[in-house]
């Protein structure tokens, strides 16, 4: 009996009949026998005598599947049935599993639960076929069968829409990875071969291919379909076309990247702001009260000499405050198709004497990627900012050597800039290197803008820099575009 | 006019015009006889460190001002290894921190530490120099 009491009221109540399955066996409870006219002990009670005699020709296979998917798989399911009574007619129940259950009463066992339906829904056969036909569309939902006796798949209507094949194509099993982007393959062997041997199910999300050549997202369900002997017949399963939800997914999530990097923007900026005009006012004022302080007129002209400095570094910073600004902004003008070389031949034009006095060699091999699409003036402003801050760090015992390499990796485009030079200490400032100010090495025309700058322009669009470092080796900047 | 005890002060700060103006307010009144200056922290802490070879009294400053946002090695790094070594010099030495930074995240940080006396936020008032030195005289 079920052991749940509360469970056991309810049901007994409503004399609803139920099975319930223990190591696979079924035991049929009375209220079930009952609907259907029969006594306790004039039936056979067992799967193979409901499937024989029992159960309506058209519900048997799914009921059989449903069966075999619930005591294997632990999948619950729902199905409407036509059991034969005592009297000879058929009756029309609903059966489904514990989970389907409108209620929240749990029993330990495997139960299913027979409903008698109250009105017929024969008549709405047609009715039914029509809401069905209509909710695939809706949700661009297409059913399939692949029948391994015939070694053959079917596909329904919206199955051929959803992946652009005719109406009257007829659907390969043997080269059925057409199907997939070829990155899914494997997955989608792996899902059908699971489900053909062991009868796994599957419920994935794979990228498809249509007859067309368009790529898609899907979900892919499956199911093993049982015969009378337990054997593994077929799959039956669903493809539903999930592109929208899934580019959405994807515009959001670049969205709150972008967001992200602007947010890291702006406080970069509050920062500037905070500190760096801060620290030139307060100068300001402190030599005010030194103004006001000192005695001799001599002593106050020379003070006046610092107001000088000070609005000099103010200049400065507001500059550098407004390169952050103009980053931006800038970032709506259209990018266009730049070409590394062009790029490079600018650049040393002018910074030639630059690399020719720090005896510097440039290498650089663009031959797997020649352009990009991208704003010709920021990516001069990188490469330069890279080739000049290696040349400025460059290594004491060594000439400078660097190398600039550009190639496509996963449909992304990179641009790597190595250099032979000292090298910076990751474990202390590699959490620091591209913010603002921030100098770790004693060089008099160290800054702290350049790869502030840099990165603020590569993530305005959309990119990202990364840098990996070892003093005295050397350093490289990756940059994804 | 206003006769000091302070021996000698400790600037450590990379803000030139700052570091020139505060010197010229100990020059006028007169708050110390002698100042040391680094432009960072790494060169304060070498210094710190190599004191500790040769305790020599006269080197070791009382009053120590240190600024937050340097270059190279900044006022947090410094204050974690000075930490370490402070209670070796056998000599009160007495730390401000003196930063332009507003952040109450940096200012409670600061005021958290034991080393650290107080914080101070730029500008500081030559009244108030005058005060911090008189009370380590």
């Amino acid at each position: 009996m079920i052991q749940n009491k509360l469970f056991e009221q309810v049901i007994g109540d409503l004399d609803i009949g139920y099975w319930e399955l223990i190591n696979n066996q079924s035991s049929w409870s009375l209220a079930f026998l009952k609907n259907l006219g029969f006594e306790e002990g004039e039936v056979e009670v067992g799967l193979d005598y409901f499937l024989n005699s029992l159960i309506h020709k058209n519900d048997r296979n799914l009921f059989r599947d449903n069966f075999y998917n619930l005591v294997r798989h632990d999948l619950d399911f729902k199905q409407t049935i036509n059991i034969l009574c005592k009297n000879g007619k058929h009756k029309e129940f609903v059966c489904r599993t514990k989970d389907e259950l409108p209620v929240n009463v749990h029993g330990d066992a495997n139960v299913i639960f027979f409903y008698e339906r109250k009105y017929r829904t024969n008549e709405k056969v047609k009715k039914d076929s029509f809401y069905y036909q209509e909710s695939a569309e809706m949700t661009s939902t297409g059913s399939w069968y692949v029948d391994f006796n015939k070694q053959e798949s079917y596909w329904d209507l919206q199955t051929k829409r959803i992946l652009e094949y005719p109406e009257d194509y007829k659907p390969s099993l043997k080269d059925s990875s057409q199907y997939y982007v070829e990155e899914f393959h494997q997955l989608a062997a792996d899902c059908f071969f699971k489900c053909a041997m062991a009868g796994t199910p599957f419920n994935t999300e794979i990228k498809m291919l249509t007859a067309k050549g368009r790529e898609f997202w899907a979900k892919a369900i499956g199911k093993a379909v049982y015969n009378d002997n337990n054997d593994i017949i077929g799959i039956r399963g669903v493809f539903q076309d999930i592109d929208d939800e899934k580019s959405k997914i994807a515009s959001l999530q670049k969205t709150s990247e972008i967001i992200a990097s602007q947010n890291s923007r702006l406080f970069n900026f509050a920062h500037i702001v905070s500190h760096n005009l801060r620290s030139h006012t307060s100068n300001l004022s402190l030599i005010t009260q030194l103004i006001d302080d000192v005695k001799t007129v001599e002593e106050k002209l020379e003070l006046l000499d610092s107001v000088k400095d000070i609005s000099e570094s103010l200049n400065s910073t507001i500059e550098h405050l407004n390169e952050v600004v103009t980053i931006q902004t800038q970032t709506n003008d259209s990018k266009v198709d730049v070409c590394f070389e062009t790029t490079m031949s600018i650049l040393k034009k002018s910074i030639g004497s630059i690399i020719r006095e720090s005896k510097t060699t440039l290498n650089s091999d663009f031959s797997e990627l020649k352009c990009i699409q991208y704003i010709p003036a920021y990516l001069e402003s990188v490469i330069l900012n890279l080739v000049t801050n290696a040349i400025k760090y460059k290594h004491p015992e060594r000439d400078p050597l660097i190398i600039i390499k550009s190639y496509i990796k996963n449909n992304d485009s990179f641009l790597e800039v190595t250099d032979n030079g000292r090298g910076i200490d990751m474990e202390k400032f590699g959490s620091k290197i591209f913010g603002m100010y921030k100098t770790f090495h004693y060089n008099k025309d160290a800054v702290g803008i350049g790869l502030f700058i840099t990165k603020n322009q590569i993530e305005s669009l959309n990119g990202q820099i990364t840098v990996e470092s070892e003093i005295n080796k050397g350093s490289t900047f990756k940059i994804k575009f | 006019m206003n006769s000091t005890n302070v021996e000698l002060a400790c600037i450590i700060d990379d803000d030139t015009v700052y570091v020139n103006l505060v010197k010229k307010i100990i020059e006028t009144k007169k708050l110390c006889e002698n100042l040391l200056v680094f432009s960072d922290g790494k060169q304060s802490i070498d210094y710190f460190e190599a004191l500790l070879e040769n305790l020599d009294a006269e080197n070791i400053p009382e009053i120590i001002f240190l600024d937050l946002n340097m270059p190279v090695m900044d006022g947090w790094e410094f204050l974690e290894r000075f930490t370490k070594i402070k209670n070796k010099f056998g000599k009160v030495i007495t730390l401000y921190v003196v930063s332009s930074s507003i952040n109450p995240i940096d200012v409670t940080r600061a005021k958290s530490l034991s080393s650290v006396k107080d914080y101070l936020i730029k500008p500081i008032n030559i009244a108030e120099l005058e005060n911090i030195f008189a009370r380590s005289a």
